[in-house]
């Protein structure tokens, strides 16, 4: 029983980490019509950067809590920064595209990105991962222990999804946004600002893809490779959220997590939560036929 | 046999017959980059079947290419048979494959069919080709030693006959090429057309849309794996290094860089995939004015193929070998518009 709640904890927390990544891409897809591969890549840049911060500047005398501060606060700054950029150099000049060759210039970014963080920190496994809480501090409920870092998760990406979702409905520039989403000519003619609009969801999107980034570190070996490779339990979050709906894409995140971690009880494999989120994939999108895809696709 | 025809096997036997006599002078280890380029051009030439011909994404041609190295290698080493029976086996299994991949492909398209493929390639990346549970077939993460193959009785040794499986895999090359530009034009490459242009409009007009989407996806499969079969041949041994999911995603991009319409934008991408990368770590380091040390690595080459992807989608969408030809086509009609003195008006 106690196996099964620990496989529970690890499970939500996975999840939370899902639908974090889930709601940038559903957020950058909603409003700009980019189906964002290098999801996972930008996370990755970002949780690089906020852990070169961490380990490779001495500052002795900082307290702990400090230390974790500045390097999470200049990894998301990096990740403004980079959504910022992405947006003026690259997206800005195709959004009269269709969303395929979008999807493919994002492969382009993946790769570039890629190979600079492989240039820049070569091809290790990093194991000193940045805690957000202590690494110790751990909840009892119901004498099940759970270690603070996996309730950060969580509170995370609820707190995250809700906020988000307050923000585009009782904003008046989330309502902005929603109106780009829903048609970009007409929101226009309204003298909604579309390009603002698309900078804004870039920088957010690649904003809580490095808080999913660095979220993540302490409970994979990570390296540059397997946090862009997140990118599939991501986009498998958002289809189940019909890449519109950003409770059903938290929702089908935490689902996600669930159902890649309960077998791991009994089949020991690195790739088998890979074979879970793809059959996830085709049944919704086989099932479901998603509404927002439907429509740009 | 039409003149058309003529032109173009004439062009195809002048290629091979130009092509074929390059790398003999080569070292060893450029020797394999023109083998390995063949291969990578038969990648290619599969998303121009596939994404070019019929309009179909795919981020997972490497896993089709990975299948029929595995399975081509696997026959070879277990059953000790003649090489060719080994490539049969490699192909029949990627075109095997490329049909159970259509299957959910049937119903989608764009950007979900991208996200599907890009799934199945990470699965056989993390999963077939490295898990335990598979590993009596694929031999884990490290893979396993092709030595002793024989082709038509001859012992093949993959360091010494290196220019022999170039020629045979630029031959075959040759004949697939010429097939597909013929393709473009037949029955079956018009309906293929009609699916890209609309599904819709196709099955309207009577185009069975299964029957065509799966074979688009079987025969394109199969001409990754007539590539990848040659692998275990060139390299000496399978593993699952060559054939992850980022080859997939690199082949998707060059392929779109070179010109994804056009059959010969395949030979020139898979030459620019195997030898930039050989030659930037062979030559890439050293200093410069005897002063700034530089060291290009490998990663170099996919930072220029991600930054070239990006700029030529947004400034010449038809590709690097598209817009060549459009440019040649202009100045050809620029050419006859002055030197004719009655311009015909088609």
């Amino acid at each position: 029983m106690s196996a099964f709640a620990a496989y529970t904890i690890i499970g939500l927390s996975l999840g939370g980490i899902f639908s974090l990544a889930a709601l940038g891409i559903v957020l950058i897809y909603r409003t700009t019509g980019v189906l964002n591969l290098a999801h996972g890549t930008m996370g990755m840049f970002s949780t690089f950067v906020a852990w070169q911060v961490f380990y490779g500047w001495q500052h002795p005398g900082w307290p702990g809590w400090l230390k974790t501060a500045v390097a999470v606060g200049a990894g998301l700054a990096f990740a403004a920064l980079l959504g910022l950029f992405l947006e003026f150099a690259v997206f800005r000049w195709v959004r009269t595209r269709p969303p395929v060759v979008k999807a493919v210039i994002t492969i382009g970014v993946l790769l570039a990105l890629q190979s600079t963080a492989s240039l820049i920190w070569k091809n290790n496994q990093y194991h000193l991962p940045i805690y957000i809480a202590p690494q110790d501090a751990t909840f009892v409920v119901a004498d099940v222990p759970i270690g603070a870092n996996y309730v950060v998760i969580v509170l995370a990406s609820l707190g995250l999804a809700f906020g988000l979702a307050a923000f585009l409905r009782y904003t008046s520039f989330g309502r902005a946004m929603r109106a780009v989403s829903d048609s970009p000519v007409a929101a226009s003619l309204w003298a909604v600002p579309v390009g603002k609009v698309g900078a804004v969801s870039w920088m957010l999107g690649s904003l809580i893809a490095a808080i999913a980034g660095i979220l993540i570190t302490p409970f994979i070996n990570f390296d540059t490779t397997s946090l862009t490779l997140l990118i599939l339990d991501a986009l498998a979050a958002a289809l189940i959220g019909g890449m519109v709906s950003l409770p059903l894409t938290v929702l089908g995140g935490f689902v996600l997590g669930l159902l890649e971690t309960y077998p791991t009880i009994w089949i020991q494999s690195l790739g088998f939560p890979r074979l879970v989120a793809l059959l996830v994939i085709i049944a919704v999108l086989i099932v479901r036929n998603p509404r927002g895809l439907r429509v740009a696709a | 046999m039409t003149s058309r025809l003529m032109v173009r096997i004439c062009v195809a036997l002048i290629a091979f017959t130009v092509l074929a006599r390059i790398p003999a002078g080569f070292d060893v280890g450029f020797q394999f980059d023109a083998a390995l380029a063949v291969i990578l051009g038969f990648g290619l030439l599969s998303l121009v079947l596939l994404t070019g011909y019929v309009g179909q994404v795919s981020l997972c041609q490497a896993t089709f290419a990975g299948v029929g190295a595995y399975a081509a290698g696997m026959t070879a080493s277990t059953f000790h048979v003649d090489y060719t029976v080994a490539i049969a086996v490699g192909v029949l299994a990627a075109f095997t494959l490329g049909v159970v991949v259509g299957l959910p492909a049937l119903r989608l398209y764009g950007i979900t069919l991208a996200i599907v493929t890009l799934g199945i390639a990470l699965v056989f990346d993390r999963y077939v080709f490295q898990d335990r549970i598979f590993s009596w077939f694929t031999g884990g993460s490290g893979g396993w030693r092709v030595d002793s193959a024989t082709v038509f009785g001859l012992q093949m040794d993959s360091s010494k006959h290196l220019m022999a499986a170039y020629i045979v895999l630029l031959a075959l090359f040759c004949v697939v090429a010429l097939l597909m530009v013929n393709l473009h034009s037949s029955g079956a490459g018009r309906r293929f057309r009609a699916i890209r242009d609309s599904e819709l409009a196709a099955a309207t007009m009577g185009v069975n849309l299964t029957r065509y989407k799966l074979l688009a996806f079987g025969l394109s499969a199969g001409i990754a794996g007539l590539g990848g079969s040659f692998y275990p041949l060139v390299a000496g041994s399978v593993s699952p290094q060559p054939f992850w999911v980022f080859t997939s995603l690199q082949l998707a991009a060059i392929a779109v860089l070179m010109g994804v319409r056009y059959v010969p934008a395949a030979f020139l991408g898979g030459a620019f995939m195997a030898f930039v990368p050989d030659v930037l770590t062979r030559f890439g380091h050293g200093t410069l004015f005897g002063r700034y040390s530089y060291d290009i690595s490998y990663d170099w080459f996919q930072i220029v193929v991600g930054v070239l992807l990006i700029v030529q989608l947004i400034l010449l969408p038809d590709g690097v070998w598209g817009d060549l030809r459009m440019r040649v086509m202009h100045a050809r009609s620029a050419m006859q518009a002055v030197t004719r003195k009655r311009v015909r008006v088609a």
